[in-house]
């Protein structure tokens, strides 16, 4: 299972140049994939209580918080 | 008390356990005792000593800063003394006094109103207690290096760059930029602490929505704490890295061109927003409690106060660009952040009418607690009212950078420090078991208050005066803002010398205090459990001061009240819940008594200093050399400590001899690059210092790591909403909240700088920069290494519950080795990238933040496996398998682990793809 999500990001490498965007996206998301897997399963995010997964939202909504603002306020 | 915790013995460790019997603390009045303290009460007079200690510090630089007020032109201190001065007194209030007294309090009075023994983690207390000593003592060096920090305690970009700071100030502005840092490692550990315990210690039948309003306001400071300091954390570590390795101007982080100097309020203010509020809260819950108390009435409208208290700490994460009102941000988001701001006030506006109301509906007993609060609610209005000035961007655009902003600022924040004047006074008689005296609080209040408007109140008058000049205009007669209208006929000299009178009085009002406090603890004033009419928290449940072991009995609520249940019956409980694997630290051995005492946390924080002080004057073509030289020496040390703890094997030897062969590599490499002998007899003492802190530091983290040292976890605890995960699982978890934010940090401004520069042409930009070629695959490899170490955790997880030795050292040793080639493959691509292709880290931007954050990520990477040679030879005497328990401590290692495979899942697009 992780070495095959890995591999999915590989492709990516070529296809880059024609459609950024689209690929910029895709990319991203199959970070996410692979780290909701490690979180929920390495981690056993799963099987633990709400909260915990809350607290680790609530880091994750304050780099958004930083990153969208600081980014967005020099647009 | 707890008889026979070690339902698991059987592991060896536990013979070397047992033998320590000197877990008991010393009596208080030897010495010994102050420096090997872990408890909770000891600690929390410790802090709120030492914080006293830092006021006096700061406020006698208050003085000199009012003394060079008296007059307009040049007076008693130089300009450079001026700025160090100013800095140096914000930065020790804020950050030295003000917290760090609230969480004196705290540290005594959290476990007792929530019915706990101590805190989750007694040992990590006492290490956050002398880490923030040591951070105020580095702040005390800096003035003796030249000079200290004269930045201003917000320290703007590019001020606070080399090129920008006076070079006699260099080596003290690193020392003040890392004594900040230090501080924020006390912190962390301390809010980790301080979150676990609330969740899960709390007594039975407690409710968090029920715990007292003091207890409820320090959980949302440190909620807050834990997020907005590791941002500035990672704002402190790009400016060492500015200070240390690049050198021009244009370069680095903040003095780039991409917005450098904007990137630095934008990540200081993210924390510094936060951070007015985290000295605020404390103060609010003491104006809660004292309210309460003097009242004799529960305070009115008790959950909203709550969920505003609540509203506010969140919201105080959206709005920190209301100090950035004069920078180069956009229209539109200022527009957003000015209705943030003032939608914040509105919650505030509740709790104060809360806070009055319940006295218009109690009978108020006229106490000096109760006076301090009433003054500090009066106080903080003004101090809010004059705030929503501020918010408004236009009214900001007249009164940013005036006195205006001092005399809000002092409102707010002194207001706080008003009422926590009120806390000392309340709790004295709690602390000490004997009662202050009464007048000599009321002339203290009475001088305090009238000092207070007269230091403060005149910078609203005089407004127009700029702040942080250390001379202002005479002749100018002050104005009434945005009309022409001159409300007196004299120039600004007066009113500034009536706030220097105003200084000294509130100033020495507070030796009436100390006078006071000191007389009364000889006094013959006893109190018994409560010396109030009306209380509603535990605290004033037991006697004056509280015995030990905080209370007569197990604490409960179940009934609805508080009552104790009796030790021996609750006993039973304390024995199972020793399975959940409730120990203080990784790999800790089993042994009776709870009460412990270590000189370890002092040891550690006393590295940390060395260490710091160090690294203040370290150059940069040598500063990785300490830490490499102290690598073999860690080695060597879980060898010898290990050994001596857990009985001499093969492996123990192994790790001895290993060093040796590890420290003729480093200093082969060392050779060629600088050379031996001659470049150790180049190196500054500087790197000597950082030698010996850092070998020295890595030693005490072994000893502690071996120490025995257990906390048993009591059964019959509320423990929602984290049932079910241990108290050290949930320490784990709480801090990787605060490293996601520290990574988000520098990837936040590694997007933003990129948003600045153009972000699709970003490597084209690079490579102009000198950057040929960045390939793919070393990251992609990395990935693969990574992913498969972090799976190899797993599997050393599932062996230790198994109960396999061999599986576990070989499933955890192929992890270090993943760790070694991922190191491996990185040094090789940096030589590339650095040396051959010649982009260094002051090459523009992006190799700025390619470098920074794919080496903050390969510090955590090396940290891990130093912890991982631990484990090893823990495992391999065969500490983790005994019916799966103690297999719980490498499920937290995991945790850790499997965190940096996240970020690099992140940081693989980011850096290399995209
Ligand atoms: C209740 C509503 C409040 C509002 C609307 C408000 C608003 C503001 C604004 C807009 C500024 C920026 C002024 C400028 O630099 O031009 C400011 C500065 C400041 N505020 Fe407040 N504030 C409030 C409460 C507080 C509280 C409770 C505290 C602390 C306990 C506080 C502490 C500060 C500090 C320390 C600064 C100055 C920072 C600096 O530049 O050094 N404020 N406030
Ligand atoms: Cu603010």
């Amino acid at each position: 299972m992780a070495v095959s999500t890995t591999q999915a990001a590989l492709e990516f490498v070529g296809l880059l140049e024609a459609q950024y965007w689209i690929a910029f996206i895709a990319i991203l998301v199959l970070s996410a994939l692979k780290a909701v897997t490690v979180a929920g399963w390495y981690m056993h995010m799963r099987e633990e209580p709400r909260a915990i997964t809350y607290l680790a939202l609530a880091g994750l909504l304050g780099v958004v918080a930083l990153t969208a603002g600081a980014g967005y306020s020099v647009l | 008390m707890t008889e026979d915790v070690h339902t698991n013995g059987g592991t060896d460790s536990h013979e070397t356990g047992s033998q320590d019997d000197g877990g008991h603390l010393p009596p208080k009045s030897s010495v010994k005792r102050w420096l090997v303290t872990t408890n909770h009460k000891d600690v929390g007079i410790l802090y709120m000593i030492t914080s006293l200690f830092f006021l006096v510090f700061g406020g006698i630089l208050a003085f000199m800063i009012r003394m060079q007020l008296w007059q307009s032109g040049p007076f008693i201190l130089t300009d450079l003394g001026y700025n160090q001065i100013v800095t140096a007194h914000g930065l020790l209030m804020v950050f030295w006094f003000l917290s760090p007294f609230a969480f004196g309090l705290a540290n005594y009075l959290v476990p007792l109103q929530i019915g706990a023994d101590d805190l989750a983690f007694p040992r990590l207390n006492a290490v956050s207690y002398w880490l923030y000593l040591f951070s105020g003592v580095l702040l005390g060096i800096s003035f003796f290096q030249g000079s200290s920090l004269p930045t201003g305690w917000t320290l703007y970009a590019p001020l606070n760059l080399p090129a920008f700071i006076p070079p006699v100030a260099e080596l003290g502005s690193m020392s003040g930029i890392l004594a900040l840092a230090l501080f924020i490692a006390s912190v962390t550990i301390g809010s980790v602490n301080f979150i676990t315990t609330m969740y899960r210690m709390r007594a039975e039948g407690l409710r968090m929505r029920d715990i007292p309003l003091f207890s409820i306001s320090i959980l949302l400071t440190v909620w807050m704490m834990l997020f907005a300091f590791a941002a500035l954390l990672a704002a402190l570590m790009l400016l060492s890295f500015d200070h240390v390795f690049a050198g021009e101007v244009g370069t680095g982080y903040f003095g780039s061109e991409e917005g450098g100097s904007l990137l630095w309020t934008h990540l200081f203010w993210f924390f510094g927003h936060p951070e007015v509020y985290i000295v605020f809260f404390p103060a609010l819950g003491v104006m809660a409690e004292v309210v309460q108390t003097f009242s004799g009435r529960r305070l009115v409208g008790r959950k909203w106060f709550i969920i505003a208290m609540a509203l506010v700490a969140i919201q105080s994460f959206i709005v920190w660009m209301h100090h950035m009102f004069l920078t180069a941000i956009n229209l539109p988001i200022k527009t957003v952040i000015m209705v943030t701001t003032i939608g914040i006030s509105l919650p505030f506006d509740l709790m104060v009418f809360a806070l009055i109301y319940t006295m218009i509906k109690g009978q108020v007993r006229w106490k000096t607690p109760f006076l301090f609060v009433l003054g500090a609610i009066v106080l903080f209005i003004i101090g809010g009212i004059t705030g929503v000035f501020l918010g408004a961007i236009v009214l900001d655009y007249s009164f940013r950078g005036t006195y205006w902003v001092v005399a809000h600022f002092h409102y707010t924040m002194a207001s706080g420090a008003v009422a926590l004047v009120g806390g000392i006074y309340y709790w004295y008689p709690k602390i000490t078991g004997k009662m202050y005296n009464e007048f000599l609080g009321k002339v203290h209040f009475v001088a305090a208050f009238v000092g207070f408007n007269l230091l403060y109140f005149p910078m609203f008058v005089v407004w127009d005066t700029p702040r942080r000049w250390f001379h202002y205009s005479g002749t100018v007669a002050p104005e009434i803002p945005f009309t022409n209208i001159t409300l007196f006929e004299t120039g600004f000299t007066i009113w500034h010398q009536m706030a220097t009178v105003g200084a000294f009085l509130f100033g020495f009002s507070f030796l009436i205090m100390f006078y006071n406090l000191f007389v009364s603890l000889y006094s013959d004033r006893v109190v018994d459990e409560s010396p109030w009419a009306y209380t509603g928290s535990a605290e004033w449940a037991v006697s004056s001061p509280p015995p030990e072991g905080n209370f007569p009995g197990t604490p409960s609520f179940a009934t609805g009240k508080l009552s104790f249940l009796d030790r021996a019956e609750t006993d039973g409980g304390t024995e199972t819940a020793a399975t959940d694997g409730g120990v203080a630290h990784a790999a800790q051995s089993h042994e009776q008594h709870a009460d412990h005492t270590s000189w370890w946390p002092l040891g550690m924080s006393l590295t940390a200093l060395i260490l710091g002080l160090g690294i203040s004057g370290l150059e940069a073509s040598y500063f990785v050399w300490p830490f490499l030289f102290a690598i073999p020496a860690f080695v060597a040390f879980i060898g010898i400590f290990g050994a001596r703890s857990d009985g001499y094997t093969h492996l123990h030897g192994a790790f001895v001899g290993a060093a040796v062969p590890l420290l003729a590599l480093f200093a082969l490499v060392f050779h060629l690059h600088h050379g031996i002998p001659g470049g150790l007899a180049e190196a500054n003492q500087y790197f000597w210092i950082s030698l010996i802190g850092i070998t020295s530091g890595l030693g005490t983290l072994v000893a502690m790591g071996y120490e025995s040292f257990h906390v048993p976890t009591p059964t019959m605890s509320e423990q929602w909403p984290f049932e079910g995960v241990s108290n050290t699982k949930l320490g784990m978890w709480v801090f990787i909240g605060s490293d996601i934010i520290l990574f988000g940090a520098f990837i936040g401004s590694y997007i933003f700088m990129r948003i600045r520069a153009n972000w699709t042409q970003w490597w084209d930009i690079a490579h102009n920069n000198g950057l040929t070629h960045h390939p793919v695959w070393p990251g992609l490899l990395n990935t693969y290494l990574l992913l498969a170490s972090s799976f190899t955790v797993v599997l050393a997880l599932a062996y230790a519950k198994r109960g396999s030795r061999r599986g576990t050292v070989t499933a955890l040793s192929v992890t270090f080795v993943g760790a070694t080639l991922f190191l491996l493959n990185k040094g090789i691509e940096w030589v590339d990238l650095y040396i051959h292709q010649g982009w260094q880290f002051d090459s523009g931007p992006a190799a700025s933040t390619f470098y920074l954050t794919t080496g903050l990520h390969a510090a955590h990477v090396v940290v891990g496996m130093l912890i991982m040679l631990f484990l090893v030879a823990r495992a391999y005497t065969g500490a983790y398998w005994s019916d799966g328990e103690d297999a719980q401590t490498i499920e937290y290692f995991g945790l850790y682990w499997h965190f940096v495979d996240i970020v690099w899942l992140f940081l693989f697009p980011l850096f290399y793809i995209l």
